[in-house]
């Protein structure tokens, strides 16, 4: 008896083990590449006797903004108008869902959709990961804002990979009543365009230093790649330098030595502090809090999601010696994954153009992302919002696209940590010469 | 009677086949879970260390040992190699020491005062990491971190805490420290505890003072804890990652880089190789091994021997 039940005691356990172990559906669903002579992923739904519907996943980062609910009702739309697709959206954030998208895409895990920015989404269609969005880049290219576009969607071979749905600059934001309290509103440049100079920009910090009226005037976050195309911006605008040089290579040049130089001596006579332990959202949260007057990483996201009923904030431009700037822009769009699997790749692309495309939806999705069309079929959709009007107007100052050149991913801890060394006193140009090596190295 | 006393070892001897055979099956599912997530993945870090497995080439080639070679001429491994080291180093004997200490000190109070000090003590290991590290990054906040507010309040200059080179690393110790102590601090109440009371008191009979009684009855009895509590606490030294990703992210400078850290930066953020990654985490598993072999060695695996 006790024999028996020992026997029959163990494997329950085994059993209920090793149940437990294949118990999780969700993985199913973004798993496994079927084999190219497979049926379409056809898991139906609980009820439904067609076995018909072709399974989509799409994993959101929140580019449409955070809990909005957006993402559903599109699929919600999508579904409804599509009973051959049945689209499930899974939500991922911009801290974990990088590593979770390497994980998944080098274990055969991989979603069907991704919508993000051509600097990862480049990456993994230069690596062989995702689906040619060619005839669809083709199609719409006549109806593109700019011809410039096209380089942000096509990888290393000029394949397009990347759908594009919206566009937007990076620049700084400022806190009026601070800057006024200071009385260094006098250097900004609140007429036209805004542009306005690295002489009037290092006066306001100055004054700012002098005024305190936040802790600290500025912030050079430097602990993190999160939002380090600001910091870049910042650099390359002071002396008109660039992060490529005209062989395309990563290149700290001497305008940009000049530049380094130059805010280490304000890190010195605290006209500006560093953030050694900062990504940019830390930044942005200063900026919010009124710890620091100004943001190097405002958007057209950011002005929302950090804004304050404390002060006005003000958009402005990044100063340049010439007083042009080169603005660093965000494109928004999708990819479609290979996942060996026809069906799902045609249903991920009917999906993304029903988001981007759609006369209701495709505006509607514009307007969420707070960016602007990238569709000149979709006109002005802010008409009458004259700050937005002067946002879109910046795309005259967009400089050259470097995210999507090779070694893209491997340059971005380099620039965080040369901005570290200078501003600990290591000599600009040593750190020049380093990055520009290491950076060129792969 | 002369046959029964013949059958009896044999059907013992069935009875024992069959009660291992069961024994073994109850230890199939931590077994299977063991190859699956422990055993394989091990086997595949090694063996893809010797290829130059990416991201844009998953299976990889083989290259013998050259991820090993590069590994020691890495300026930032050699950093993290030190930086890992010096954690090891100091917090090993830092938190062995502390929770002996408090552990002695509070095996003898009254039940309920004891609890209250496990818990107090317990509470930031079951807090859970991400948890206390965003309390502490608040903490150590330059600008608006409580820490500064103290040392403002006493006149003295906000420090740069995380944000300093000199710095940063010690934060990191001593955030690992505080979240550290607590298993150790309930290990050793326990183990004080079960000391031989008759023992203590034979040698106090006998005219030993305090430290005699401890260094010659307390200390050998608790030695097997002293080994456990060494050991877990050098393979989390070595493991630490979550607070440096979530804290300073290896910076600045690198000044707060691990050996554990640079591996997931490597593998999942940098340059995504995964070939060098794997080679930094069997070094790093050799490493610990060694370090694990030598307390076993040097506390004579646990007995007074």
């Amino acid at each position: 008896m006790k024999k028996v039940l020992s026997t029959v005691l163990a494997t329950a356990l085994v059993a209920t083990t090793l149940a437990g172990c294949g118990g999780s559906k969700p993985a199913e669903t973004t798993a496994a590449p079927a084999a190219s002579e497979a049926p379409a992923a056809t898991e139906a739904p609980a009820g439904d006797a067609s076995s018909d519907v072709t399974e989509i996943v799409w994993w959101a980062f929140p580019t449409f903004g955070v809990d909005t609910g957006y993402e559903q009702e599109l699929v919600d739309a999508f579904n409804a108008a599509h009973s051959e697709y049945k689209v499930k959206v899974e939500y991922i954030d911009f801290t974990s869902g990088p590593d979770k998208l390497t994980a998944a895409l080098t274990s055969g895990t991989a979603p069907d959709i991704l919508f993000d920015a051509p600097g990862r989404i480049i990456e993994f269609g230069n690596a062989g990961y995702l689906v040619s969005l060619d005839d669809m880049l083709n199609e719409l290219k006549p109806d593109l804002t700019s011809e410039s576009l096209v380089e942000t969607c096509v990888g290393a071979d000029g394949t397009a990979y990347m759908y594009p749905i919206s566009s937007s600059p990076f620049y700084m934001g400022l806190n009026k009543e601070a800057l006024e309290k200071a009385d260094a509103l006098q250097y900004v440049n609140l007429e036209g365009d805004r542009t306005w100079t690295t002489e009037n920009f290092v006066k306001m910090c100055e004054a700012l230093r002098d005024a305190a009226p936040t802790q600290v005037p500025a912030i050079v976050y430097c602990g993190g790649q999160g939002g380090d195309q600001g910091t870049r911006a910042l650099v390359n605008n002071l002396y008109s330098s660039s992060i490529t040089d005209a062989d395309g290579k990563w290149n700290i040049d001497a305008n940009g030595v000049k530049a380094l130089e130059l805010l280490k001596s304000m890190y010195d006579s605290k006209a500006l502090d560093a953030g050694f332990d900062m990504a940019a959202a830390d930044e942005l949260q200063k900026f919010q809090q009124e710890t620091c007057a100004m943001t190097f990483c405002f958007g057209t996201s950011s002005e929302v999601t950090y804004a304050s009923e404390d002060y006005t904030q003000i958009a402005v431009p990044f100063p340049s010696d010439d007083g042009v700037p080169s603005l660093e822009y965000l494109v928004n769009g999708f990819c479609v994954f290979d996942n060996k699997d026809e069906a799902r790749a045609e249903g991920a692309k009917e999906f993304i153009k029903f988001i981007c495309d759609d006369a209701e939806w495709g505006p509607k999705s514009v307007i969420k992302t707070n960016a602007f069309p990238v569709r000149k079929s979709f006109g002005n959709p802010y008409e009458g919002d004259e700050h937005m009007a002067m946002l879109a107007s910046w795309s005259q100052y967009y400089g050259p696209y470097y995210n999507t050149k090779d070694g893209f991913a491997a340059m971005r801890p380099l620039w965080f940590n040369a901005l570290q060394q200078v501003f600990n006193g290591t000599p600009a140009q040593d750190v020049a010469d380093e990055f520009n090596t290491a950076a060129n190295a792969g | 009677m002369g046959n029964k006393k013949q059958k009896a070892p044999a059907r013992s001897l069935v009875l024992q086949r069959r009660e291992t055979m069961v024994s073994y099956l109850f230890l199939l599912p931590a077994l299977f879970f063991f190859v699956g997530f422990v055993i394989t993945p091990m086997a595949m870090g090694v063996i893809t260390s010797f290829t130059d497995a990416s991201f844009t080439n998953p299976e990889g080639t083989f290259v013998g040992l050259k991820n090993y070679t590069r590994l020691f001429q890495d300026k930032i491994f050699l950093k993290s190699a030190v930086n890992t080291v010096i954690i090891v180093v100091v917090s090993v004997p830092a938190v062995t020491a502390f929770s002996l200490w408090v552990g002695s000190a509070i095996y003898k109070m009254r039940s309920g005062i004891r609890s209250f000090y496990r818990c107090v003590f317990y509470l930031p290991v079951v807090t859970g990491s991400v948890a206390v590290t965003v309390v502490w990054k608040w903490m150590f906040d330059k600008y608006d971190g409580l820490l500064n507010y103290i040392v403002k309040a006493l006149g003295g200059q906000p420090l740069p805490w995380t944000s300093s080179e000199q710095m940063a690393l010690w934060c990191i110790i001593l955030i690992l420290f505080t979240t550290s102590i607590g298993q150790p601090i309930v290990l050793y109440v326990a183990a004080l505890g079960n000391v031989d009371a008759s023992l203590e008191e034979a040698a106090k009979v006998d005219g030993a003072n305090d430290f005699q009684v401890f260094w010659k009855i307390k200390w050998p009895s608790i030695m097997p804890t002293t080994l456990y509590v060494a050991v877990i606490t050098t393979i989390n030294s070595f493991q630490c990652f979550a607070l440096i990703q979530l804290l300073t992210s290896g910076g600045p400078n690198y000044s707060t880089s691990t050996v554990m850290y640079l591996l997931y930066d490597i593998a999942f953020k940098t340059t995504k190789e995964f070939g060098y990654a794997d080679a930094m985490g069997v070094v790093l598993a050799i490493v610990i091994a060694l370090f694990s072999a030598l307390q076993f060695k040097v506390m004579n695996g646990g007995t007074t021997e």
